[in-house]
């Protein structure tokens, strides 16, 4: 059917970054198993692009496809815009209202220390911000409850999603698929999407790469920072094309299929 | 006079699913004619038309992402459906075991038809002739619906 075609890139971000490779921890899903994809929620999922021709052979329509990258172990993307900061600021006010309880008490009672160590805990960690990972830069960490996040070691944290940087590979080389970037007003996608128009008149199956940029969390020189790191995964196209034909007659076009009679 | 006649099937899919009816604002009609047809924007159009023009219908989802394709269009006896003259499309079922490997045999491969056809000049003037527009969105049980209120009517 002629809808638009949904390629959803489910990473375990958590894991990708501890083993380094997008392989096992990538799950694809399509919305075309009706028309023939195989292996679903599997990272070999083979997408099914039905063409169609007509009968002096040229492309009757266009098929779109887009990508979506998900990330498994993040804050939902359907939370509001601003949630990182609100969630920062609540959890500096509160540090800040129990700085001042704390300086309004009577003096040397001796769990000084232990209360601010409890409030520098409530504070949790400000990334530091570097050119490369501007967007993600001055936010606090938080885990996936949205909660801030002071100790590190634990992997508690949330990963901010991953983001696809370019779809390259066979498909495009030879031609089958046009990828490009564009802008959208759909924050849900980070305001930009992957799309691609697709010549389904070459049959056949064919491997596409999706260059994926993950962020991994990094202490240096004292600073917690986002790092960005690339990885690769390959997914495949099995594009087919048959003819198009009159609903009618199954053939080419004639009259419709009035009955005189019923209405003499 | 126009040489073709089209006719847009709007299909809210996810409503008409969720329904399990096409009426209700899940579906409309609306024709380019020349004439003056009535009920444009409704399941209930009667498209004007005169006898040699094309006519040819084709379905538009809503939500580009939900799947819609005609399953069949099937004109109606004078006697409000009650013989229902079999013409749905031919190229139905029979083609299924040369269909290609893959899950497209289960779509029927509805999205290679082209519903169209050419006015005959039989039709008795002013009357409209109904039609029963059948609709598949995805498969199972529940994914075909349809409607027998839209018409043709000759000029």
């Amino acid at each position: 059917m002629a809808q638009q075609l949904a390629i959803i890139v489910l990473v375990d971000v958590g894991s990708a970054l501890e083993s380094r490779t997008l392989t096992g921890n990538t799950y694809l899903f399509d919305n075309m198993k009706l028309q023939g994809s195989v292996n679903q929620g599997t990272g070999e999922l083979v997408t099914a692009v039905n063409g169609a021709y007509w009968s002096d052979g040229s492309q009757a329509g266009e098929q779109v496809l887009n990508w979506l990258p998900y990330s498994l172990g993040s804050i939902p993307p359907t939370v509001p815009r601003g949630y990182h900061t609100t969630r920062a600021r609540q959890a500096d006010q509160e540090a800040l209202a129990e700085l001042a309880a704390l300086a309004n008490r009577p003096s040397a009672n001796g769990d000084t220390d232990a209360a601010l160590a409890r409030i520098q805990k409530s504070v949790g960690t400000r990334v530091r911000t570097t050119a490369r990972t501007r967007a993600l830069s001055g936010q606090k960490v938080l885990d996936v409850t949205g909660q801030v996040v002071s100790d590190h070691g634990q992997g508690a944290h949330s990963y901010p999603a991953p983001v696809i940087t370019d779809i390259f590979g066979e498909a495009v080389d030879e031609k089958i698929i046009y990828p490009a970037e564009y802008g959208s007003p759909d924050l849900v996608t980070d305001g930009w999407y992957w799309s691609a128009t697709v010549d389904t008149s070459r049959p056949g199956t064919y491997v596409y790469k999706m260059r994926i940029q993950l962020h991994e969390l990094i202490q240096r020189a004292g600073d917690w920072t986002w790092e960005p790191v690339n990885l690769t995964c390959e997914s495949k196209l099995r594009i087919t094309s048959q003819p198009r034909r009159n609903g009618f007659t199954g053939a080419g076009v004639g009259y419709l299929p009035i009955a005189p009679a019923t209405f003499a | 006079m126009k040489p073709q006649v089209n006719i847009a099937v709007v299909v809210d899919v996810i409503g008409a699913l969720s329904d399990r009816t096409l009426q209700g604002g899940n579906l409309c009609l609306i024709d380019d004619g020349a004439f003056d047809s009535k009920g444009q924007g409704t399941p209930g159009l009667c498209t004007v038309v005169t006898p040699g023009q094309v006519v040819q219908w084709s379905a538009l989802a809503v939500d580009l992402q939900t799947p819609v394709e005609i399953r069949s269009i099937t004109f109606l006896g004078a006697d409000e459906g009650a013989s229902v003259t079999e013409y749905a499309g031919e190229g139905e079922g029979e083609g299924e075991g040369a269909a290609p490997a893959g899950g497209r045999a289960e779509g029927r491969q509805l999205d290679l038809n082209v519903w169209s056809g050419v006015v005959p000049y039989f039709m008795t003037p002013g009357v409209p002739y109904r039609y029963r527009l059948e609709l598949q969105m995805y498969e199972g049980e529940h994914s075909v619906l349809h409607i027998d209120s839209p018409a043709l009517m000759c000029l």
